[in-house]
């Protein structure tokens, strides 16, 4: 009796799998594929991500849709791993022709998916991998970075850090290509601003270390004015955390310091109050338009969009670049991304035809104990620094676009 | 040379750190013959029972230290009984993949209940304070993670040396037929032993909460540390940790200082370097 239910489940099971992409294959939609790391230990990361994106969606479905078509997103776990993203978003795309993907954790699953959108002409924006080299020697047409990348991230802070007039800097980052790429912009973006400026101390650690102890003595050691760093996540936690106690004073100015994760994990505001960074997206920022997103995001998901509101505003982006174009023609709404701009929530962003390398301001931000979003420390709004004192001209990117 | 003795000390609160972690794991390897995968994930318990009790108690980090122990003694102990005991007949293999799995299910569940992100952990009182000498700030709590990993060292090597139920366990690892011919209660010896090393492991939770924070990743980063030490210092002996860890420790604190371009490969070469030279470890026994 028991092997025959079982039997029975597993029938219902397997014809529930085979028919399931019929099944939904039905309804009229535009289907756009995210790809984040939706297990694992990346998940809070990926999951704000996507939270952002299917606003966006929400947003432009209730409002009568993109071309008068509803618009379905299909989470992929890439589990931050490039093979497995591109191989599920293939199947989308020969099994239910998907046309669009975006994602925005993990710049090697970004390297695999432009490779892929690229042979089977569709679409993929990021807004949030930032490797330079995505939109440098690796670029191609259907690949769109609506978000900063390590260049000018770096440059962005390195303008902020010369307003200051600091005399000596230390800089501490992870020891792998994304820290050393922050690192490398960042040194030269200074020397060019402000050529007085020292690098009093450059440390590299593994990404992941647990004892900040030996690094943080060197840079107490070096005396510095202030302290830039392009670490996130739990390197950035644990150097605040072990290196405020050991005499670690100076301000630092870091990649992402205005992370809600981060400031509530360490548990002491005192730790961080006075830290400032830059961002392309703010809740802090100024404008009209993001003071009603962030009123109305609120307002239906009871907390605010911080990190989401990348995903919101890149994919609100893609959806201008879909309108101009007036069909979902993959070659019509390259064409039609390209030098666009979009006056949105983060200010105007404008899509850089020679290597699909979006120009926008980055908003600044310093930590402060009173705001109004959190019980704990979190952003003000502390300035702007325009997209062209950040501009990487085409010529040095080493990208190379053919059509 | 107050430079030297600053990273001696960061290099001695680390190996504190690395020998509770790992003392449980080569334990319960020495004295059962099993490889405990899910001794992380059992760490990452024992942190986050003490975050939860911290949180209810305003940060009394003492009565963490005598609960968690004891709730992961228990849990380790039920493991043992129920799970582990029945699969030992069947070998090596079934015992490694059903640890595997525990670890597996113990870090989905942890993050089930406390969310998929890192937890404020932070410590009230005269250990969260900095004391001040040769001219530099130095944090009570580091100094205290090396005493209790000095302290544990000696606890553990006086039991098993210097008591009959030091000598009971060591006899039971050499022969468990003969030691239950004897009238002792082998199974009972072993279900004491894995508790005994889940404890160990809760408590090492505990203590690095603090200092490495409470997050949902605690227990992958942490065991690849941990059997570094017991490769490095051979499998199953306590000895043999002790000294890795003061090794290893030392050796990722000064090379930050000396060697930062190898600080990322640095204890994977001392692992290389050891195997090659003594296959067994720096104090195991040769097969």
């Amino acid at each position: 009796m028991k092997r025959r239910k079982k039997g029975w489940l597993f029938l219902l099971c397997s014809f529930l799998m085979v028919l399931w992409p019929v099944l939904a294959m039905g309804a009229d939609t535009i289907k756009l594929g995210v790809t984040e790391p939706l297990s694992g230990t990346f998940k809070d990361i990926g999951e704000r991500y996507l939270d952002g994106v299917k606003y966006a969606v929400e947003t432009i479905n209730a409002g009568g849709g993109l071309l008068g078509k509803k618009i379905e997103i299909i989470p992929i776990d890439s589990e931050l791993k490039p093979d497995v993203a591109s191989r599920k978003a293939q199947n989308l795309i020969l099994k239910e022709g998907v046309k669009f993907f975006c994602g925005g954790t993990g710049s090697s699953v970004g390297a695999a998916m432009s490779q892929l959108a690229n042979r089977e002409n569709v679409i993929f924006y990021t807004y949030g991998m930032e490797a330079a080299s995505l939109t440098g020697d690796k670029c191609n047409k259907n690949f769109f970075r609506a978000t900063s990348n390590t260049d000018t991230r770096s440059y962005a802070l390195a303008v902020l850090m010369a307003q200051k007039g600091y005399k000596s800097i230390a800089i501490v980052a992870q020891d792998y290509s994304f820290g050393k790429e922050a690192v490398a912009a960042f040194k030269k973006k200074m020397a060019e601003l402000s050529p007085q400026t020292k690098i009093v101390a450059e440390l590299y650690h593994p990404a992941g270390t647990k004892d900040f102890a030996p690094y943080v003595s060197q840079i107490v050691a070096a005396k510095p004015d202030a302290i830039f760093t392009p670490n996130w996540g739990n390197d950035l936690t644990l150097l605040l955390k072990q290196g405020r106690p050991m005499g670690m004073k100076q301000k630092i100015f870091s990649y992402y310091i205005n992370d809600e994760v981060v400031i509530g994990s360490l548990g002491d505001d005192s730790l961080v109050i006075g830290d400032m960074g830059v961002e392309i997206y703010t809740l802090s920022a100024p404008t009209k338009k993001n003071k009603e997103f962030v009123a109305k995001f609120y307002k239906d998901r009871g907390y605010y969009p911080v990190m989401r509101g990348k995903g919101y505003v890149a994919t609100m982006f893609w959806a201008e670049a879909v309108k101009k174009a007036g069909s979902f023609d993959v070659n019509a709404i390259i064409k039609a991304w390209e030098g666009l701009s979009y006056d949105g929530p983060a200010g105007v962003w404008t899509m850089r035809a020679a290597d699909h390398q979006t120009q926008l301001p980055f908003w600044v931000v310093e930590i402060v104990k009173n705001n109004p979003y959190y019980k704990h420390a979190f952003e003000k709004h502390a300035g702007v620094i325009n997209a062209k004192d950040v501009e990487v001209p085409v010529d040095q990117t080493g990208c190379k676009m053919s059509n | 040379m107050s430079e030297f003795l600053v990273f001696f000390l960061h290099g001695l609160a680390y190996a504190g750190l690395l020998f509770l972690v790992s003392a449980g794991l080569t334990l319960v390897f020495g004295m059962m013959n099993v490889l405990n995968f899910a001794h992380a994930a059992m760490y990452m318990l024992g942190a986050y029972f003490s975050y939860t009790l911290m949180l209810h108690t305003q940060g009394q980090l003492w009565l963490s230290i005598i609960v968690c122990p004891i709730a992961l003694f228990i849990i380790g102990a039920l493991i043992e009984r129920f799970l582990l005991r029945r699969v030992h007949a069947y070998g090596h293999v079934s015992e490694l993949l059903l640890t595997f799995g525990l670890a597996y299910i113990i870090t989905e569940l942890v993050k089930w209940y406390w969310g998929n992100y890192p937890l404020a952990l932070n410590i009230g009182g005269f250990l969260g304070e900095t004391i001040q000498f040769l001219g530099l700030s130095y944090p009570v709590y580091r100094i205290f993670v090396f005493a209790c990993g000095a302290l544990v060292a000696i606890i553990l090597a006086v039991i098993l040396q210097k008591t009959r139920l030091g000598i009971i366990i060591r006899a039971a690892v050499n022969d468990n037929e003969m030691v239950d011919a004897l009238g002792v209660n082998v199974p009972l010896v072993f279900m004491g032993v894995f508790a005994f090393g889940a404890a160990l492991s809760g408590f090492a939770g505990v203590i690095a909460g603090p200092l490495l924070s409470t997050y949902p990743g605690m227990a992958n980063d942490i065991l690849v540390d941990a059997f570094v030490v017991i490769v490095v210092g051979g499998f199953g002996s306590l000895a043999g940790a002790v000294i890795a860890s003061l090794i290893i420790g030392e050796l990722q604190s000064f090379g930050a200082l000396l060697f930062p371009k190898l600080s990322i490969a640095l204890v994977y070469l001392l692992m290389v370097v050891v195997l090659i030279l003594k296959p067994s470890g720096l104090f195991g026994e040769e097969q």
